[in-house]
């Protein structure tokens, strides 16, 4: 099979997965919609009106906050088990393994994007100002993408060997969740947890996204720069590791 | 039937040895060698019987050749030949219909897009399931699944055909219909790899046997006389 074979499979399987996923229940599609609305509909009722966090901007803050992290949430861990989900498969066919995660993080982005225009929408209709700056959300947005697929990938090969990851990746998401500034100004943090803050890539992220949506001016390119020396690193891992045991995976799962 | 001889050699097996891990402990594995020394050649338009007792790593063997595993040690050599498993709904998302299974199964196997749609009425045609070819697959019979599936899998046309014991699928008409595709193939110029335990069936169509014992090949050659010497152990 040729490497345009396996593009098009990626956007066919991306495509099955997504269908499939509409016809299991009755309203379908909508849900790829109504499901982050309730979503974030929680984390209002919790912090707007239960804890009175509900001063001005609030809202649109915690929404890009949230928005951008459940595209994280779902697509990090279910690609971290793209290998294991696929048994039946790796063991009947030999596809390389470095598509399984891209497969994945094709199908949830596709989701994200319906929910990110209705952000967009949103910050519009409730006051939000476009703004030049706005023009850097393509970057934004794919180098999210490539974090997390070198994330998930990277996880993804590993998982195979350490069934047993899957359990602290779960509660790594959660702490990563808390510490992200999703319901928290970063910048209101002492100096010294900031830091510490800043060594979850994600948290740069969301921060950037405010930046950009919220108040209209440039991301912290720097900060940026450093998020993209990461993914690369662990990119690199992950699809080395996925090469070598390319072949070996049938056997160990 | 030439002298497997006189043939080119499609995929060369040289002192492959396979293991997999056995858990015993937190942090002690043992390694177990499925296959220790195997060699053999696989030679183009042939039909290669494989025999041995259950858990000798035969299915092993077709995977290697497959290229789905590699060995832990000695080589496959593949002499530009494609070499693929006949696996059935291989990728089948229960939501989608027969339909969409099909060209998503297709693609896994190694067709392009095209390829598939391209024989999608012959595959149509072939699983002969009338409407229900548009309905969701959970909705199928296991016979109607295997069906579509086999429909599938038997016009992915690799250049080595490695059948594990599967040679006719569904219902007694479909069954029928199945295995005459399969003899029709194997009986074609195709090259066959055919691991199976019917005696009858690797007396009728296998050229040369090989029979798997303790991790290597116990005997080679004709299928009369492998099965004669396999039957006696």
């Amino acid at each position: 099979m040729t490497k345009n074979n396996y593009v098009a499979l990626i956007f066919q399987k991306a495509l099955g997965d997504l269908v499939s996923e509409a016809r299991r229940g009755y309203m379908g599609m909508l849900w790829w919609v109504l499901e982050p609305v309730l979503y974030m509909g929680v984390f209002y009722v919790v912090f707007a009106i239960v804890f009175q966090r509900g001063e001005e901007g609030f809202v649109p803050f915690l929404l890009v906050g949230l928005v951008v992290w459940k595209w994280f949430a779902t697509t990090v861990p279910q690609c971290a088990n793209s290998l294991m989900a696929n048994v039946g498969l790796i063991r009947q066919v030999y596809i390389p393994k470095v598509v399984l995660p891209g497969m994945v993080v094709t199908a949830s982005t596709m989701k994200f994007l319906i929910v990110f225009v209705l952000l967009l929408l949103f910050l519009l209709v409730s006051g939000s100002k476009l703004s030049i700056a706005w023009v850097s959300l393509p970057v934004l947005l794919l180098l999210q993408l490539f974090m997390m697929l070198a994330i998930g990938g990277f996880l993804a090969a590993l998982v195979p060997f350490l069934p047993d990851l899957k359990l602290m990746i779960d509660n790594g998401m959660m702490l990563m969740f808390f510490l992200s500034g999703i319901f928290f100004d970063i910048s209101h943090v002492s100096p010294t947890a900031k830091t510490y803050l800043y060594l979850n890539p994600m948290t740069g992220m969301i921060d950037s996204y405010r930046h950009v949506l919220l108040e209209g001016v440039w991301p912290d390119w720097w900060m940026l720069g450093k998020i993209w020396i990461f993914s690369c690193v662990v990119f690199a891992l992950g699809w080395a590791l996925l090469k070598k045991y390319d072949r070996v995976y049938a056997k160990v799962l | 039937m030439g002298k497997p001889q006189d043939k080119k050699v499609a995929l060369r097996v040289e002192n492959v040895g396979v293991s997999y891990h056995r858990r015993q402990g937190f942090f002690k594995k043992e390694a177990f060698w499925a296959l220790e020394d195997v060699s053999f050649d696989v030679f183009h338009g042939e039909t290669l019987g494989v025999i041995g007792r259950n858990g000798v790593g035969k299915s092993t063997l077709l995977r290697l050749l497959a290229g789905i595993i590699a060995p832990d040690k000695g080589e496959v050599i593949n002499h530009g030949v494609s070499a693929s498993l006949l696996s059935l709904q291989a990728g089948f998302l229960g939501h989608l219909t027969g339909r969409e299974n099909v060209v998503l199964s297709g693609m896994m196997l190694g067709l392009s897009k095209q390829g598939v749609l391209a024989c999608m009425d012959e595959i149509e045609a072939y699983a002969d399931i009338g409407s229900h070819f548009d309905q969701p697959v959970h909705g199928y019979s296991s016979g109607m699944r295997a069906r579509v599936g086999f429909s599938v899998a038997i016009h992915v046309d690799a250049d080595v055909i490695l059948l594990d014991e599967v040679l006719g699928v569904g219902d007694e008409d479909f069954r029928n219909k199945s295995s005459t595709t399969i003899r029709e193939k194997i009986k074609s110029d195709k090259t066959v790899v055919l691991v199976s335990h019917q005696k009858g069936l690797i007396m009728d169509v296998c050229d040369r046997v090989v029979w798997i014992d303790k991790g290597s090949v116990a005997s080679e050659g004709k299928p009369t006389a492998v099965l004669k010497k396999y039957l006696k152990s």
